[in-house]
């Protein structure tokens, strides 16, 4: 059984009184262990598919096709509540996402852990201790010990998706989104961040989706798709004629 | 947990918030200031309320009550009744030695028998004094050179007359009254005829006159530029039973001390004298009554010879009260003096059927219901309350500080919580992020502001004195609001109660941001620029 799964997705965005279809009847399955990259041009709806898997945006009502929706380990995310969406974040998902996103008052170890304190509420009080020292081996291992009291604005863009990365891994969660995690790096950090995933999803079988639109990081993953009028197509067939995307 | 560890940090990095907390800080000391500084005035006015009026007061004005005496005494019978004294009251003019005249409210009444139901006697001012107070440094306070002897011929309201020696009925008008003494800051008085002048009296070295000092120039003066040493001339219509008047009186009465309750309406417009000599002018004394009757005028003696009559004397008039004030027992509330007293009356009046005012006709009430202090009191609730609801109100800025910084917080923050929110956070989780932000801004603010007005307060004499120098101003004029000192406690529930109000304000403000934040769709907070 797939760990996710989309069936017939679909997104529309309103602007104005003009319906955008993004993603139209998308399906998709991902292997427990697999790294799957899915290439596409900007704005072809990357980030909105992504968002629809972690469960932080809802795709539209497909009403021929009650079975349409996004499947964690066999169970439609349509049907949980919102308190479940936000758990199922918390504890299966962990996000990163182009421009870090980090908190600017909190230091980078608080950054790590503070996905724990969300996800743990109260019950941190009692771990805290715990979810330090996973946070502080996580660190360790991206080369960050000697970095953990320093607020974002004082790391390098590397540093930070680095502690982006970590915070994303605390929880443990069972699938890894990244949404463009090199797409703000210059090539040869972007390297160091893809090696990092790499030995991630080697050393731990993390189960990965990672979204891009260079073709050089899509060739890390296991497996490739593409990303092109709203629907997945297998990236081998038309790989040949691919030009390389501009960055940014 | 997150949301601790947040409201930290944006404490600790973020200016404006702290602007909020500071504009809390603000209002909860100002509501605190001025609600101590007013309910302290309130209380003090309330404990020298009771001042010269006892607990409960029967009155019969301008008529008054025959036999007083007995009603006293059947009052004075009761365990509940610790004492009661009677005093007659009028309107007169008051003429002074420089010629200005003013209408005041002359109260005769018997000094001893007063001083057990009022503590009139703690009221008089001139008396000899030892120590100067704390703010006298350079002695100033003329009590500081009297003699002993002030103090009784004020409560006995009788001084001996210079030339004769016999003791006739003295006059002890409020301190205020003839407008001759003058209150300094440091809280005494000084003659209005030399202040400024900066002129010192002492006693001659013989005892029995004065020096008053000037520009290093001395001068022996007889009598004290003060009103103690002088006299007064009242001038009094006595009422006919039928409401006439009959013809005036005048008298010069000796001045022999002052009385100071505190409550400038008493002590600028009442003017105490022996009760005997007021019965005498209003002609409320023992009287003996003739026979009404022009026909008896003349008489036709033995001889033959026509003479006039000596009025035929039908009867005896007793001498009248227009009040009794009595004072209750330890213990005893007022309410229930006024109940002893309504009772006891009725069988005052059984005794004396129609000689004495029916119950229907006196009018009994406690110290706080007679009209005049009744007015004053709900005067001055009705401002505390009118000033506190007015800066309660002002104090509504704080809440809207707090919410306009919040919701400017909120939009800064948006992608904090968009990120909060794809790790997991819920939404509420996230509103109270600022609810528990605004929070601890309201508690801090809350907190600093108590203890800030918790100094003020308790310092407020010095400062005040202080700002009077600097300035030159002195807001709270003792020569107005008559006090010397300002009221200088916080009541603790009262700061209780301001705590917990900044906070809920602060609450209230950060509501809105909070429901604003929690409502952000987080996909649209990611991808917010
Ligand atoms: N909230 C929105 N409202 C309207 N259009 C949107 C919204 N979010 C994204 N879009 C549009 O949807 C398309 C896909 O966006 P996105 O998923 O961010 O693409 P990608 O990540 O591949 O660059 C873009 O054309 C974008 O402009
Ligand atoms: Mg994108």
């Amino acid at each position: 059984m797939p760990i996710l799964e989309a069936r017939s997705l679909s997104r529309t965005y309103r602007l104005g009184k003009v319906d955008v279809p993004v993603l139209r009847d998308l399906s998709l399955s991902v292997a427990e262990g697999e790294w799957l990259a899915i290439l596409g041009a900007s704005g072809s709806g990357k980030s909105t598919l992504l968002h629809l898997l972690g469960g932080l945006d809802r795709p539209d009502r497909n009403r021929s096709n009650p079975q349409a929706g996004v499947y964690f380990d066999g169970a439609p995310l349509a049907g949980k509540s919102r308190r479940d969406l936000d758990r199922h974040r918390a504890r299966d998902f962990g996000f990163v996402f182009q421009f870090y996103h980090l908190l600017p008052e909190l230091t980078a170890l608080q950054n790590v852990t503070v996905a724990s304190m969300v996800r743990l509420g109260l019950g941190y009080a009692g771990r805290s201790r715990e979810v330090r020292k996973v946070a502080e081996e996580l660190l360790d291992r991206f080369g960050l010990s000697g970095r953990l009291g320093h607020r974002p604005a004082e790391l390098s863009g590397g540093e930070r998706q680095r502690v982006a990365i970590a915070r994303a891994l605390v929880n443990e969660p069972r699938v890894l989104l990244a949404d463009e995690p090199t797409g703000n790096l210059d090539r040869a950090t972007g390297q160091g961040i893809l090696d990092t995933i790499s030995d991630l999803h080697r050393d731990k079988r993390q189960t990965i989706v990672m979204v891009t639109h260079d073709p050089y990081v899509a060739d890390r993953a296991d497996r490739a798709l593409r990303l092109v009028d709203g629907v997945l197509a297998d990236n081998r067939e038309e790989s040949a004629p691919m030009t390389p995307v501009l960055q940014g | 947990m997150y949301q601790a560890l947040l409201t930290r940090r944006y404490l600790t990095s973020k200016l404006m918030p702290l602007l909020a907390a500071l504009a809390v800080v603000l209002c909860t000391a100002m509501v605190l200031v001025v609600w101590s500084v007013m309910g302290g005035f309130l209380g003090m006015l309330l404990d020298t309320g009771r001042l010269l009026v006892g607990d409960v007061e029967i009155t019969r004005p301008v008529t008054g009550m025959p036999y007083y005496e007995e009603l006293i005494e059947r009052l004075e019978a009761d365990p509940e009744i610790k004492a009661a004294t009677a005093t007659v009251e009028g309107l007169a003019l008051m003429g002074l030695e420089d010629g200005r005249t003013m209408a005041v409210k002359v109260i005769g009444v018997d000094g001893k028998g007063y001083d057990a139901v009022t503590g009139y006697g703690d009221t008089l001012w001139w008396r000899h004094l030892d120590q100067p107070n704390k703010k006298d440094v350079s002695r100033e306070d003329l009590r500081l050179q009297l003699e002993p002897g002030y103090e009784d011929a004020g409560l006995m309201l009788t001084e001996n007359n210079p030339f004769t020696g016999e003791p006739v009925a003295a006059a002890v008008p409020g301190i205020e009254a003839t407008g001759e003494t003058s209150r300094q800051t440091g809280g005494w008085y000084q003659s209005a005829y030399t202040e400024g002048l900066g002129v010192t009296l002492r006693r001659s070295e013989s005892g029995d006159r004065w020096v008053m000092q000037s520009d290093g120039r001395e001068y022996v003066i007889d009598k004290l530029p003060f009103t103690i040493d002088q006299s007064i001339t009242l001038s009094m219509l006595p009422i006919s039973g039928r409401g006439a008047a009959i013809d005036v009186q005048v008298r010069k009465i000796p001045i022999a001390n002052e009385f100071r309750t505190g409550l400038y309406e008493v002590d600028q417009g009442i003017v105490l004298v022996r009760m005997d000599l007021v019965q005498e002018m209003l002609k409320l004394d023992r009287a003996v009554r003739v026979a009404d009757s022009f026909s008896s005028g003349v008489t036709t003696n033995d001889d033959g010879s026509e003479s006039f009559a000596e009025p035929e004397i039908i009867g005896e008039e007793p001498a009248r009260a227009t009040s009794v004030l009595i004072k209750g027992a330890p213990g005893v509330t007022d309410q229930r003096v006024k109940e002893r007293c309504v009772a006891i009356y009725a069988q005052f009046f059984e005794a004396h059927p129609f000689e004495v005012p029916s119950p229907g006709q006196v009018r009994i009430d406690k110290w706080d219901e007679r009209p005049s202090v009744a007015h004053l009191i709900g005067a001055v609730k009705t401002e505390t309350s009118l000033v506190l609801a007015l800066f309660g109100f002002i104090s509504l800025t704080a809440v809207f500080l707090v919410f306009a910084i919040f919701w400017a917080m909120v939009s800064e923050k948006t992608k904090d919580i968009g990120i909060l929110r794809s790790v997991g956070a819920s939404r509420s989780g996230v509103g109270m992020i600022f609810i528990s932000y605004g929070l601890v801004i309201g508690l801090v603010g809350a907190v600093l502001g108590v203890a800030l007005a918790f100094l003020i307060v308790h310092n407020i004499n010095p400062i005040h004195e202080w700002i009077g120098q600097v300035t030159g101003r002195y807001v709270w004029d003792p020569k107005v609001y008559y006090f010397t000192v300002i009221p200088n406690k916080v009541v603790l529930w009262q700061a209780a109660l301001i705590l917990v109000g900044g906070a809920v304000f602060s609450v209230l403000g950060s509501i809105l941001p909070a429901a604003k934040a929690a409502n952000m769709d987080p996909v649209r907070a990611l991808r917010f620029e």
